[in-house]
């Protein structure tokens, strides 16, 4: 019975696979015609595959320094974003106070604060201290993603049993390496949600690297693919050949981390 | 080695709650002492305290003459076993094994000499690549111990390590810490709810209620000497049986039951005083010839535990258990005769509860 196809439900996700993938087969075919050749039929496949949008595209986008740029600001934030979450997180969930209970709640509560409305007084604030840079943005993105982050890492060790630390206090370490070597370990499935959910979110971002980011070659990838869209002209063959080129390095990512990502997320759903 | 001073030991918690109150032993080098008392009588904090993961609230813990009050717990030279193994997950029995002395910075061929012994004496030579969560129950319990022995530390703290075992196991790893302490004689203090265990291992016992040390002495002393009705019923399975009454001249008298104490037994001065006797069930049996001291009793419940019955009995409102030989043939509900040893009878007074000597 239980290697008995269910059709149904097989028909089903393959339409659902077919709307997920439509976009990324429009982006692929589009990025190889001419802005003619798009106008004309969106969904049909170039008549000729060229890589003329490609070349264009990266010139024009500065692609390496916008790509490292993007990838800079991202792998710092997550990285920061993960060392101080699950220490801070660490550090309220084994101080039982009244104080960790309210500092808790006041990170908890940050989440729901839309950021729309802090960032003009945020954007002034950092121009007064001349933080309008890609260090200024990492710092923001710290402090955006840290709720999150302390959240989650909280729940997760809070099973985590104390004795755990106790031991390893009574083996000789100190809190820093009752941390790192113990506990930080353990939180492996949970840090890997927090760096997939932050990867998505920084990479992508584009509302705040446009309200920090004013100075030219600093600028990231989603920032960049504006080049193309002026406001009278729209490149859509330029902008969907850089939109291709930006995605590559999620891609590759995913493609090289899948195994721990998928472990790390079911890990994380058994306990 | 070591030996241990803890004088007028308190733990009082911020919500004045004191757990542990004027705590006083000494533990000399190479004694394996038991803290037993029911849940809630103090005897994790005590250990808790000596091992640093508990502030001292008043009081003094000194190892070897030198004051540990504010020393932490990774230099007070000890090693603990948990009730729970806290075995680190992530790392194969040798690293967790060998944690503590790359903590140390001990040289590497070093380590693997250590860990290796340890794991020859645990028989966990097979399993020293294998994570916590690939092991039984058994040999989890070996690598915390293991891991205790390779500090090569001067006291050994284990708190109820055996708790989470099927009670095959459980007296199989009691023999195991048995051994190992006359091996390694290491100052052990060891921390169960287990009568048992305390009984067949330690040297001294420590017995508790209420954060209060109620005796000290060894397995023979709490048992035949003990110093108050809790320590009497706390020790000791089935443990030992309670009739409230009354001496008049040479007998113990409740209700129409009069049993008679022989001169030798009786202490001096409680003629005509309300007392509470003890007797362990294995001084209530029967004899073949009746006396003054035997009773006709209504049998409740009878058990067969194969060399003997438990039998189980009320008399003048008390219930009680007696010990009688498997030879006889003996039922519930049937009418039977009860020698009360009254030689082997423990007095107490009715109010401290206290023993009369």
């Amino acid at each position: 019975m239980r290697n008995k196809r269910n059709w149904k439900l097989e028909i089903l996700g393959i339409l659902l696979g077919i709307l997920w993938l439509l976009p990324f087969y429009l982006m692929f075919v589009n990025s190889f015609k001419t802005k003619k050749e798009i106008f004309m039929d969106v969904t049909s496949p170039p008549e000729q595959w060229s890589f003329d949008n490609y070349i264009t595209a990266f010139e024009e986008l500065d692609f390496l320094q916008t790509l490292f740029n993007s990838l800079l600001i991202t792998i710092s934030s997550v990285v920061l974003i993960i060392i101080f979450s699950a220490m801070a997180a660490y550090a309220l969930s084994r101080a039982k106070s009244r104080i960790s209970t309210v500092l808790f709640f006041i990170f908890v509560a940050a989440m729901l604060i839309p950021f729309q409305s802090v960032m003009i007084p945020l954007v002034t604030v950092f121009g007064q201290f001349e933080m309008l840079n890609r260090g200024g943005l990492i710092f923001m993105y710290i402090g955006f993603g840290a709720s999150l982050s302390i959240f989650l890492y909280h729940g997760a060790l809070n099973n985590i049993p104390k004795s755990l630390d106790e031991a390893a206090r009574i083996d000789g370490a100190n809190r820093w390496q009752v941390f790192w070597h113990i506990i930080f370990p353990m939180l492996k499935p949970i840090t890997v949600t927090v760096a997939i959910l932050n990867i998505i979110w920084i990479w992508n971002d584009y509302l705040l690297p446009s309200l920090v980011i004013n100075k030219t070659g600093s600028e990231t990838i989603p920032l960049k693919m504006f080049f193309f869209f002026g406001e009278y002209t729209k490149q859509w063959h330029l902008a969907l050949a850089g939109l291709t080129l930006a995605i590559l390095p999620v891609i590759i990512f995913y493609f090289f981390a899948q195994r721990s990502i998928i472990k790390g997320v079911s890990d994380g759903a058994i306990k | 080695m070591a030996k241990l001073l803890m004088d007028q030991l308190t733990k009082t918690y911020d919500n004045k709650v004191t757990a542990v109150e004027n705590f006083n032993l000494t533990v000399e080098d190479e004694e394996f002492i038991v803290f037993v008392g029911p849940s809630g009588c103090g005897k994790s904090t005590t250990l808790r305290m000596i091992a640093g993961l508990e502030d001292i609230s008043s009081g003094t813990f000194s190892i070897d003459g030198k004051k540990m009050n504010e020393v932490q717990p990774k230099d007070r030279d000890i090693a603990m076993v948990f009730q729970n193994y806290a075995l680190y997950p992530h790392m194969t029995v040798y690293e967790n094994m060998a944690f503590s002395l790359k903590l140390k910075g001990m040289p590497k061929a070093e380590i693997k000499d250590r860990v290796r012994n340890a794991a020859e004496i645990l028989g966990l030579m097979d399993y020293l690549n294998r994570k916590p969560k690939a092991l039984s129950g058994g040999q989890r319990q070996r690598v915390a111990l293991g891991r205790a022995i390779v500090r090569d530390a001067k006291l050994f703290l284990m708190d109820e390590p055996l708790s989470n075992l099927d009670s095959k196991l459980r007296v199989q790893m009691r023999t195991e810490i048995s051994k190992l302490h006359q091996r390694l004689k290491t100052t052990t203090i060891y921390v169960t709810h287990d009568q048992t265990e305390a009984m067949t291992m330690a040297t001294r016992i420590v017995i508790m209620k209420d954060g209060v040390i109620q005796q000290v002495g060894t397995p023979k002393e709490v048992y035949d000497q003990p110093d108050n009705v809790f320590v009497a019923g706390f020790i000791g399975s089935p443990a030992m049986n309670f009739f409230n009454g009354r001496i008049e001249g040479n007998y113990f008298v409740m209700g129409q039951t009069k049993l008679l104490i022989p001169d030798s037994a009786l202490p001096e001065g409680l003629d005509n005083q309300e007392v509470i006797i003890g007797l362990r069930p294995e001084h209530i049996t029967h004899k073949p010839v009746k006396d003054e001291s035997t009773v006709e009793v209504n049998l409740d419940v009878v058990e067969l535990m194969g060399s003997e019955y438990m039998v189980y009995a009320t008399l003048e409102g008390h219930s009680f258990v007696g010990r009688v030989d498997a030879n006889l043939d003996l039922a519930a509900g049937t009418v039977f005769p009860m020698a009360f040893e009254m030689d082997k009878a423990r007095f107490f007074n009715p109010t401290t509860e206290k023993r009369i000597r």
